[in-house]
């Protein structure tokens, strides 16, 4: 199997480089950018991107009514949507994604995360503990999973849902799938049990082969998929990869005190991978000569970032793969150009040692 | 001039229709587990764009677990529109009103504010308890009583919003999409109970009821505008050159229907706690068939609650139309069978005879101020 590329759609109002912290406080942020974030979607499908992650978040549009304006306006990229439980009934989320499947026939994936903040859940009326909202997330998708796979009403008796011979007359629409792909995020046990659980796919943040070999390899055998949340900065050469990541450092304004906003966010976020993440890039930069992870205490969780050439990123790409992981989400600065970067000098690099190493695994298999 | 009439004398009358049906003629016949939940975007957009030239202000997206969501669709169907709006309709206990104020506001990004909202208690427990909602019709209402108080904090712009209630409680919330354009989707609301008038009369600035004959209707109408909202009426059409073409085709309908609809609407008002519904049906049920000289009660047993009709000429709906507009009715929201082309025939025929008489009055109060 091929890997599969996903890239995080443009933020409304997005131009250049932009930190996480500061990209949430811009009241452009929350308004869509249909011109732009169409022609990113065009973009991505001329490129050979498989999806686009449209995120969940207070400080952002809705997901799913965003994806159906974009989903209408395009033909080929799926629409990887973000969301939590706590937010609408089970029920009422299956109903609004499979009306959705019926209009774009299918694109759709989820990426369901527990919620990283008490503050902003508390928006929402949600007041559960991180442990209990892991609970309550695994009741939810179970509901969606059984309204998505039973034939017939489905009746669950939980501790924060209870639903009764609940049907809906709007099915999953997709080609060759009856629910859509559920990527559970997190950097948790919590989070790798609920993927193995309820989930296709276990999303988590980017980090060497070697640390994440062992946890890969249990959802592996649980008959699950292994994904990362990555950024990319690739240039021609290793050392302009190298001065662009530092110039994205180097070039922030400090009188937007990026760095002291993302601190104040790990403090006041309950996520364990947040704050392991948000540790380890203090203690060591580069773990490996392609990984870096210095926009992490700047730019935010989400920037563990592959550094490199084309050459040394496609090899980098495939040493994952080794290890089992198949599908990416990925960011850059600025997104739309790292991505045109991407599509055109790594991917097709990735494409073709992808195909040496089905050769080679063939001529093992013949001999 | 009366309190009434200062109310309701100078503005235009709205014209809204229902989409619930869009592309199936007597989708409201069949059992509601029977009907279809897959949109048909081409016949949505036909419907869309046909009532944009019509002159129809907005088209009702009904909402239940039979039918396709109507927020996504309502979204769908506004990035591929120019003018019409979508009167999205929304129970309570479905979703975080926070959440449900993100969606509403960004369809309104999407769509320059072509969104307004339809604001019903829900009428089956059984449908409630499919999403997790176990509350009796009181409750419901209490719940979407918190719910709207929320979402109008959100829409008035205050900092935050903070709200501790019995059912939802909200905590320094901020949402960074905000609803274009002005203060907030216009909100309706509909039934007949009383939560559901004092509901009305709280938040929205419109008020739906069903149609019944004038002893009962008129006074209904008068206790909701006197409390200082609109009201409008949920009606059916039927319209055509002559009052006898006009009958004929009803009877037509009634016809091509058979009789296994009626069973259907039957063991659906058993299992609903509506007290519009109810009270439309046993309506139906007791009284003669003409409630008045045009309004029509004869479909109900066969199509549900919504489809008590205007029948006439076009004279004389259009006449309808203007006594109900005397009693303080200002807005209406149409059904037709098929919809489509009864509502060419009501833009063509009906409505410009209500504008002119419009415009007459108008000339005729300001020549005596």
């Amino acid at each position: 199997m091929q890997l599969k590329f996903h890239w995080r759609l443009l933020q409304g109002g997005e131009r250049g480089p932009q930190t996480r912290v500061t990209g949430a406080l811009l009241q452009s942020t929350g308004l869509p950018d249909l011109d732009s974030q169409i022609d990113f979607c065009w973009q991505a499908e001329r490129l050979g991107i498989n999806g686009v992650l449209t995120d969940f978040g207070a400080s952002k549009p809705d997901s799913i009514v965003l994806a159906t304006a974009l989903g209408l306006a395009t033909s080929k990229i799926e629409f990887i949507i973000a969301y939590r439980s706590g937010i609408i009934a089970p029920t009422g989320f299956v109903q609004q994604l499979n009306t959705l499947s019926a209009l774009i026939n299918g694109r759709l994936s989820l990426n369901i995360v527990a919620g990283h903040s008490p503050q902003e859940q508390a928006y929402y009326g949600d007041w559960l503990s991180r442990e209990e909202r892991y609970a309550r997330t695994t009741e939810f998708l179970e509901i969606c999973l059984a309204l998505w796979k039973k034939h017939g009403p489905v009746t669950y008796r939980g501790r924060y849902y209870q639903v009764e011979s609940a049907r809906l007359n709007t099915p999953f629409v997709a080609n060759h799938r009856s629910f859509p792909e559920i990527f559970v995020a997190g950097g948790s046990a919590e989070a790798q049990e609920l993927a193995i659980r309820c989930g296709t796919l276990w999303m988590q943040m980017g980090d060497t082969p070697e640390n994440l070999g062992a946890n890969v390899q249990s959802v592996l055998d649980a008959g699950k998929e292994a994904g990362l949340r990555m950024a990319l900065i690739a240039r021609p050469t290793h050392e302009e990869a190298v001065q662009a990541a530092r110039d994205l450092i180097d070039d922030l304004d400090p009188s937007l005190r990026e760095r002291q906003r993302e601190q104040q966010f790990v403090q006041a976020s309950d996520s364990v991978s947040i704050k392991a993440i948000y540790k380890s890039a203090a203690e060591l930069e580069w773990p490996k000569p392609y990984l870096w992870r210095g926009a992490v205490n700047t730019h935010g969780p989400a920037t563990v970032c592959l550094v490199g050439s084309p050459q040394e990123l496609a090899e980098a790409f495939m040493e994952y793969k080794k290890i089992g992981i198949s599908q990416f989400i990925l960011s850059g600065w600025p997104k739309l150009d790292e991505m045109i970067f991407f599509g055109e000098h790594v991917l097709p690099l990735v494409r073709r040692k992808e195909q040496e190493m089905a050769l080679a695994e063939q001529t093992v298999q013949a001999s | 001039m009366s309190y009434r009439e200062s109310q309701t004398n100078g503005k235009r009358l709205r014209f809204h229709w229902s989409l619930s049906s869009a592309g199936e003629k007597f989708r409201g016949a069949q059992a509601r587990a029977a009907q279809s939940g897959i949109p048909d975007l081409s016949a949505h957009l036909e419907f869309c764009r046909t009532a944009e030239d019509c002159d129809i202000e907005s088209l009702l997206m009904a909402v239940g677990f039979h039918r396709a969501d109507p927020l996504v669709l309502a979204a769908a169907l506004g990035v591929q529109t120019a003018r019409i709006k979508f009167m999205v309709a929304c129970r309570s206990g479905l979703m975080s009103p926070t959440s449900f104020v993100q969606q509403v506001n960004t369809i309104s990004v999407l769509t320059h504010g072509r969104i307004c909202l339809n604001i019903v208690g829900g009428h089956t427990p059984e449908e409630q308890r499919y999403y997790g909602d176990f509350l009796n019709h009181d409750e419901r209402y209490a719940r979407t009583d918190e719910f709207l108080s929320i979402c109008c904090s959100f829409w008035s712009g205050v900092p935050e919003v903070n709200f501790h209630g019995k059912y939802f409680q909200i905590e320094k919330a901020r949402l960074n999409t905000p609803f274009l354009h002005g203060a907030g989707p216009e909100i309706y609301v509909g039934g007949a109970s009383s939560q559901a008038v004092d509901l009305a009369v709280k938040h929205a600035s419109c008020f739906w009821t069903l149609p019944a004959g004038p002893d009962e209707l008129f006074p209904r109408i008068r206790s909701v505008l006197d409390a200082g909202i609109e009201v409008g009426l949920l009606v059916s059409l039927i319209a055509r050159p002559t009052r006898e073409e006009a009958i004929s085709a009803a009877r037509e309908m009634l016809k091509a229907l058979g009789n296994a609809p009626r069973k259907v609407h039957k063991e659906f008002a058993q299992r609903s706690d509506s007290t519009a519904f109810g009270s439309t049906l046993a309506l139906a049920e007791r009284k003669p068939e003409w409630l008045t000289n045009c309004l029509w009660s004869g479909a109900v047993p066969y199509l549900g609650a919504p489809s008590i009709a205007l029948v006439g000429s076009f004279a004389e709906v259009a006449e309808s139309l203007w006594e109900y507009k005397q009693a303080g009715i200002t807005q209406f929201l149409f059904m037709g069978w098929p919809d489509i082309e009864e509502m060419k025939l009501f833009s063509r025929h009906v409505l410009p005879l209500v504008r002119v008489r419009e415009t007459r009055t108008r000339v005729q109060e300001a020549a005596c101020s």
